[in-house]
């Protein structure tokens, strides 16, 4: 597993950040996120990495790195959205923070969670309620152009912008009978 | 000491620097920085309360050739703990925190906080690895604190104990103006602006 490529996605993350001009991510983990950050680590040396204790933690962090001078970019697992609001409604919108926010989402086509469904349904709707354009990457392939795109839009008009990952590109289906 | 005078010592201790920046938790700590000294690279925060010591954290790091100041809150700084644990891993050199402790949120009524109650938020900061910390109780402790960390490697944690006293004035209220005017001022100006 230490050694298992790199999924077409993840690398796919990592160009379109990077091409978007994005130099620092600060994220709390999940699973699927953990290709992103090891191929970041491995082939992206000029991007730097921090670990933020909770989700809008991480959102005052890459206010301040912006605020710098730096691009920044959120990733987050969709149930840390929850934990974002605060951050999001009174620091990041009404003073205008680009940021280019990736989402690992739960909740949708796959999940075997509970826990997980209110939140991950809710993601876009909470999105449109506080004025946070979102795209959803729609295959493993396009996930560098979806990216990109958000983060250059994000950059060039001041307004943050959510990518959304789908559970059905970050973890393919089992081949075979469900459990 | 009142916060006021301390807000006082702390503009003091910058000095003339008009490229120090200063992120201010909203509130009582923000509106006395504004009625102290109204400076271009004062950040001013309106809301998200708890963040500004993690913009701080953000800030040293794109800038690691500026000292940061953050001015908090005990009642802001107890909302985000985890911020000192992020802090004392990263061990920006350059981030000065100074936490005006008096016991209560005061901008909401006087409330105890849990630092009137044993909470200690130096040894926090000390457990969770930053590289100096003090509790000043006068004028002249916090002054010779502050005068230490614009120089001393950090992180730096000060608290000052100070007592709740009425604002003295508001800061501006349009927030992008805000950003704008601090990122000039701190040698960055925001794309699109200059």
């Amino acid at each position: 597993m230490l050694f298992a490529p790199v999924p077409v996605w993840a690398s796919g993350v990592c160009a379109g950040l990077h091409t978007a001009g994005s130099r620092h991510v600060v994220y709390v983990p999940d699973n699927p996120l953990s290709h992103v950050l090891r191929k970041l680590r491995g082939d992206y040396t000029d991007v730097r990495t921090t670990l933020a204790t909770r989700e809008e933690e991480a959102f005052g962090i890459a206010s301040g790195l912006y605020l710098g001078g730096v691009r920044p970019t959120v990733m987050l697992q969709s149930s840390g959205l929850g934990n974002s609001l605060n951050a999001l409604t009174s620091l990041i919108v009404p003073y205008q923070i680009p940021m280019l926010i990736v989402i690992s989402m739960r909740g949708d086509e796959g999940e075997w969670n509970a826990a997980q469904v209110p939140m991950g349904r809710a993601v876009r709707a909470i999105c449109d309620a506080i004025g946070l354009p979102w795209a959803i990457a729609a295959s493993p392939e396009s996930t560098a152009e979806t990216v990109q795109l958000v983060g250059q839009t994000a950059f060039g008009t001041r307004i943050p912008g959510v990518c959304l990952l789908p559970r059905r590109i970050t973890v393919p289906p089992a081949k075979g009978v469900a459990r | 000491m009142t916060r006021l005078e301390a807000t006082r010592a702390l503009v003091t201790a910058i000095g003339d620097d008009a490229k120090t920046p200063i992120i201010a938790s909203l509130g009582h700590p923000a509106y006395d920085l504004f009625a102290v000294r109204d400076r271009p690279a004062n950040f001013y925060t309106w809301g998200s309360m708890g963040l500004a010591s993690s913009i701080g954290l953000g800030l040293a790091m794109a800038q690691p050739d500026l000292r940061v100041f953050v001015l908090d809150g005990d009642g802001s700084l107890l909302m985000n703990l985890g911020s000192l644990a992020t802090i004392g891993w990263v061990k920006p050199a350059n981030l000065v925190v100074v936490v005006w402790d008096n016991g209560e949120y005061g901008t909401t009524g006087g409330q105890d906080t849990a630092t009137k109650h044993g909470a200690d938020l130096e040894a926090a900061a000390r457990a969770m690895g930053f590289s100096a910390t003090t509790t000043a109780r006068t004028d002249a402790e916090l002054s010779a604190a502050l005068i230490r960390a614009r120089t001393d490697a950090g992180p730096w944690m000060i608290v000052a104990k100070v007592q709740e006293t009425a604002p003295a004035g508001k800061p501006p209220l349009d927030c992008v103006f805000i950003k704008q005017r601090f990122m000039a001022a701190i040698g960055h100006p925001e794309a699109g602006t200059s």
